[in-house]
């Protein structure tokens, strides 16, 4: 069974996750300081997010940002739980990124706190915790 | 020490390179020429297991160590694209010393793809400090070779290298073959497969410290070229190796090992453009030196056709390496298809271009003292590591054949 049974309740889900990234001040500061933009296009059910020092956007203007970060919301489920390891997300492809990889060297480790933040934020929208 | 940012690259850098990357190209091949092409016979004919720790040492300063350690870790930010010119530069004078820095990468990328910040601060700051540190990758094993590199066949690996968990810890009984700064590295990534499972199935990648209890060096390979750099058989016995100690979790190992083969096969392709670029220039030399019938020898047709094609060989296989680093500079995970085809062609024509340049330099070309004959033995070996032709192969028709959408 899917994680995700539509797409307002993923877009609801993943938007909350980096928004609450952001109000912390480190994070906020590097995204900044580095002038990072990432774009996540999730899948299944299908919508974007771009999120910068600015803020979180759905569907947003196709800007150009510095990292592009493609998954399934299954993918994404499964990573933000811990179930699914980043290095083999992203070795098997089931991550995909495009951009400079010396940059998402630096920003992977920063996404570190939103593996706390994930399973509450998750539960709390009705996603099945071993979906 | 270079004061380089990393390269921000637009498109495949065909005609001119990023300025930070164009400025540790030339650093580096002012080292290489200057520094270290007059210590190359020595080098060469040194005892298999004498290291020249000083002028690694003089690499270290210059940043090669950590060319791919991001700045917050006190590394220099530069990607494959950065690792592969300077490595080229290198390996035109001496692929062993090429190596021993490309080693130390290849034990360093499994913790750059952890995203594992706890385990970032343990061990690439290490890198940074005022004397050189060393990594190494262990994969290879007495009866598990190739198998180890083509995922399909890692069910088949014979007697591989065990890890057995024991609380908070695994540990680790095998044995490791020809790896590259095994007996003078820090730590090494090393190739494990969890207990009870068959072959290399559960092949798991751990960070191994090599002062840990159990961990014993054994002889160095006494190899015909690459001699700067040390080929060592590594035993584990009964090792303890933290969990968190694992990168990719239980069986990631697989993944782990063909993501940083893709990684870095556009850096060894690039040795392999250096050796015969070496080898060319060389060659190059001679030949409008050398009067034979009354004028010099590139001046005679049949030598004319010789240096052209081996030029255009090399100007190609630097074509496809820097095309191979760019995409894995920008790309994740990096593609199979580019690197592989790079490394396919500049090893091929590493060795023919060091057979040619050799036999245009007649005896002189087959006598040690000339420099010669030591290209052609250093072109035979990128051919073995990180894949042979054959691995090579496999690689590319699987990259034929799959299909991707277009993100
Ligand atoms: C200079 C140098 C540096 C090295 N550094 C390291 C290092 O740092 N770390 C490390 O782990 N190892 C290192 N190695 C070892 C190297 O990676 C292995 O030697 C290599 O993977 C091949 O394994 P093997 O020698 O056991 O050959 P085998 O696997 O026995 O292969 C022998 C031959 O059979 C072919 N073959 C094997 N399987 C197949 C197949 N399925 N289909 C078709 N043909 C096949 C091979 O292509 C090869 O031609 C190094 C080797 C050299 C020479």
């Amino acid at each position: 069974m899917p994680a995700y049974t539509s797409r307002e309740q993923a877009v609801s889900v993943f938007s909350q996750l980096f928004e609450i990234m952001l109000e912390d001040d480190a994070f906020r500061a590097i995204v900044r300081d580095e002038a990072l933009s990432v774009r996540f296009v999730h899948t299944e059910p299908d919508f974007e997010l771009y999120v910068d020092a600015e803020g979180v956007r759905v569907d947003g203007p196709a800007a150009p940002t510095t990292l592009a970060i493609k998954m399934s919301c299954d993918t994404a489920d499964a990573l933000w739980n811990g179930r699914l390891l980043m290095p083999i997300a992203v070795a098997t492809g089931r991550i995909r990124i495009k951009g400079s990889v010396a940059r998402v060297i630096e920003f992977v480790p920063l996404l570190r706190p939103a593996f706390d933040r994930y399973p509450a934020l998750a539960a709390a929208a009705g996603v099945p915790t071993s979906a | 020490m270079l004061d380089t940012s990393p390269a921000e690259v637009a498109g495949p850098p065909t005609t001119s390179l990023p300025p930070q990357v164009g400025a540790l190209r030339d650093c580096v091949r002012t080292f290489a020429q200057e520094r270290l092409r007059p210590e190359v016979q020595r080098l060469d004919r040194a005892d298999a297991a004498d290291f020249d720790w000083d002028l690694v040492a003089e690499g270290h300063r210059l940043g090669l160590t950590r060319l791919v350690i991001s700045r917050a870790h006190g590394g220099l930010g530069h990607g494959e694209l950065g690792v592969a010119v300077a490595l080229e530069e290198l390996a035109a004078v001496d692929a062993g010393f090429a190596l021993v820095f490309g080693a130390t990468m290849l034990g360093q990328a499994p913790l750059l793809l952890s995203g594992d910040p706890a385990l970032q601060a343990r061990f690439l700051p290490l890198f940074s400090g005022d004397e050189p540190v060393l990594a190494c990758n262990a994969i290879t094993e007495e009866l598990a070779g190739c198998d180890l590199l083509i995922p399909e066949n890692a069910q088949y690996a014979l007697d591989v290298m065990r890890a057995r968990r024991d609380g908070d810890h695994y540990l680790l009984d095998g044995a490791k073959k020809f790896i590259t700064n095994g007996r003078v590295a820090t730590y090494a990534t090393v190739f494990a497969n969890i207990e009870g499972n068959p072959g290399a199935s559960a092949l798991t990648c751990f960070v191994v410290p090599l002062d840990s209890p159990g961990v014993e060096l054994g002889a160095v390979a006494d190899k015909m070229g690459y001699r700067t750099c040390l080929g060592t058989e590594m035993t584990f016995r009964g090792v303890r190796v933290p969990a968190e100690n694992v990168i990719g979790g239980e069986g990631g190992g697989v993944v782990i090992n063909v993501q940083q083969m893709n990684m870095a096969r556009a850096a060894v392709a690039a040795i392999s453009t250096g050796v015969a670029r070496g080898a060319l220039d060389l060659a190059r030399q001679w030949c409008g030196e050398r009067i034979q019938g009354g004028v010099p020898l590139y001046r005679h047709q049949f030598t004319a056709r010789k240096l052209a094609e081996m030029s255009t060989k090399v100007d190609a296989a630097r074509l496809l390496y820097l095309r191979a680093a760019h995409l894995a500079d920008t790309e994740i995970p990096a593609p199979a298809y580019e690197p592989a085809v790079a490394k396919l062609f500049a090893d091929r024509i590493a060795v023919e271009v060091a057979e040619e340049a050799m036999s245009l330099m007649g005896a002189r070309g087959y006598v040690r003292d000339w420099g010669m004959e030591k290209y052609l033995r250093e072109a035979l070996g990128a051919r073995i590591y990180e894949g042979t032709p054959e691995v090579l192969a496999l690689a590319i028709t699987e990259s034929m054949y799959a299909t991707d959408d277009d993100f």
